[in-house]
């Protein structure tokens, strides 16, 4: 390919000058200060890799709960109308009859869980 | 840039680096230093940032070498993983240069020292690549790098040899527009006007 590129173009002044430059010498330090840094990289411990296997009930149930929310958001939305507002979707959606004990109760089973998780993506021998 | 390298060298070195013996990756870098240091030299033109990068590539090869598939040789998977770490790091922090239309062209032959007028020419053609665009500069500094062959090149950036023509001649021609003096650059062979993308060498 080489031949091919100068039998059509010669070997012209811009060749000579860039082919033909001096060469660099790498520093004498070059290779104790290269082999220095990959000591260190080989020395390092290997990063953990994300544990997908234990999050994943987590992430199937994060996505269970936010699709359960928007279709209730959805459906609230078409049996009320366009104009119905946020906050009138909340309580139409009848989780007000859940009670004050109710909201306390779903807020602790809530936490629980997101405990639960946290040890459990920690790896230590949580409740799930 | 040929290296002092044997094919087998390379491939004992990177078993036993593969085995878990890490001294035995001085070997590469001794064998290799000079050639990544000269190809990092050409992007930048600045010899204590050509080291740096050239030890970061060594440091991807190092942390790569599991991946390299012996599909091709060990040379064009070590100078295809520099060129993606001088590219992006040129990205990261580019070289100062100015447009290609601000370099000087080169004073005349009323200069005395005819030594020391060439080498400020030469100086000059050469930052002037730096100053190409960036689809002709990689190009460019690969082919003088690889000592003006095409598919080393080609083989390099990870493009078509077509294309690797194309862009070659595009910049030569930029810069002979820019440097007018220089020799006897035949524009008929390369065709008139070409295209970014048209093949214009055969």
């Amino acid at each position: 390919m080489k031949d091919d590129l100068n039998s059509k173009t010669g070997r012209d002044s811009i060749d000579a000058i860039l082919a033909d430059e001096g060469e660099l010498i790498p520093s004498s330090g070059f290779l104790a200060a290269t082999m220095e840094r990959v000591r260190k990289e080989a020395a390092a411990p290997r990063p953990i890799p994300f544990p997908w296997l234990r999050a994943l009930p987590g992430i199937v149930l994060v996505a269970g709960v936010l699709g359960w929310c928007g279709y209730e958001m959805v459906r609230v939305g078409f049996t009320e109308g366009a104009e119905t507002s946020l906050a009138q979707m909340h309580l139409t959606a009848n989780w007000s009859a859940l009670g004050p004990v109710g909201w306390v109760a779903a807020a602790l089973v809530f936490s629980l869980a997101s405990w639960a998780f946290a040890r459990r993506m920690a790896g230590g021998s949580g409740l799930l | 840039m040929q290296a002092a390298t044997s094919p087998e060298q390379d491939l004992a070195d990177v078993s036993r680096v593969l085995a878990g013996e890490v001294e035995a990756f001085a070997g590469i870098v001794r064998r290799w230093q000079r050639p990544l240091v000269n190809m990092a030299w050409r992007y930048c033109r600045d010899r204590g940032r050509a080291e740096e990068m050239a030890q970061e590539a060594f440091l991807r090869a190092w942390r790569g070498l599991a991946g390299w598939r012996r599909e091709s040789s060990f040379s064009t998977w070590l100078f295809a993983l520099a060129a993606n770490v001088f590219r992006s790091e040129l990205q990261r922090v580019p070289v100062v240069n100015v447009s290609l239309d601000d370099v000087a062209e080169p004073a005349g032959p009323a200069v005395q020292h005819e030594e020391l007028a060439k080498r400020q020419s030469d100086g000059q053609v050469r930052r002037a690549v730096l100053a190409l665009p960036h689809r002709y500069r990689e190009p460019m500094v690969l082919f003088y790098f690889h000592e003006m062959d095409v598919a080393a090149a080609a083989r390099t950036m990870g493009l078509p040899e077509g294309t690797m023509k194309a862009r070659l001649a595009r910049g030569r021609e930029l810069l002979k527009k820019r440097f007018p003096h220089l020799g006897e650059f035949s524009t008929a062979a390369l065709g008139s006007a070409p295209g970014p993308e048209k093949e214009v060498l055969q």
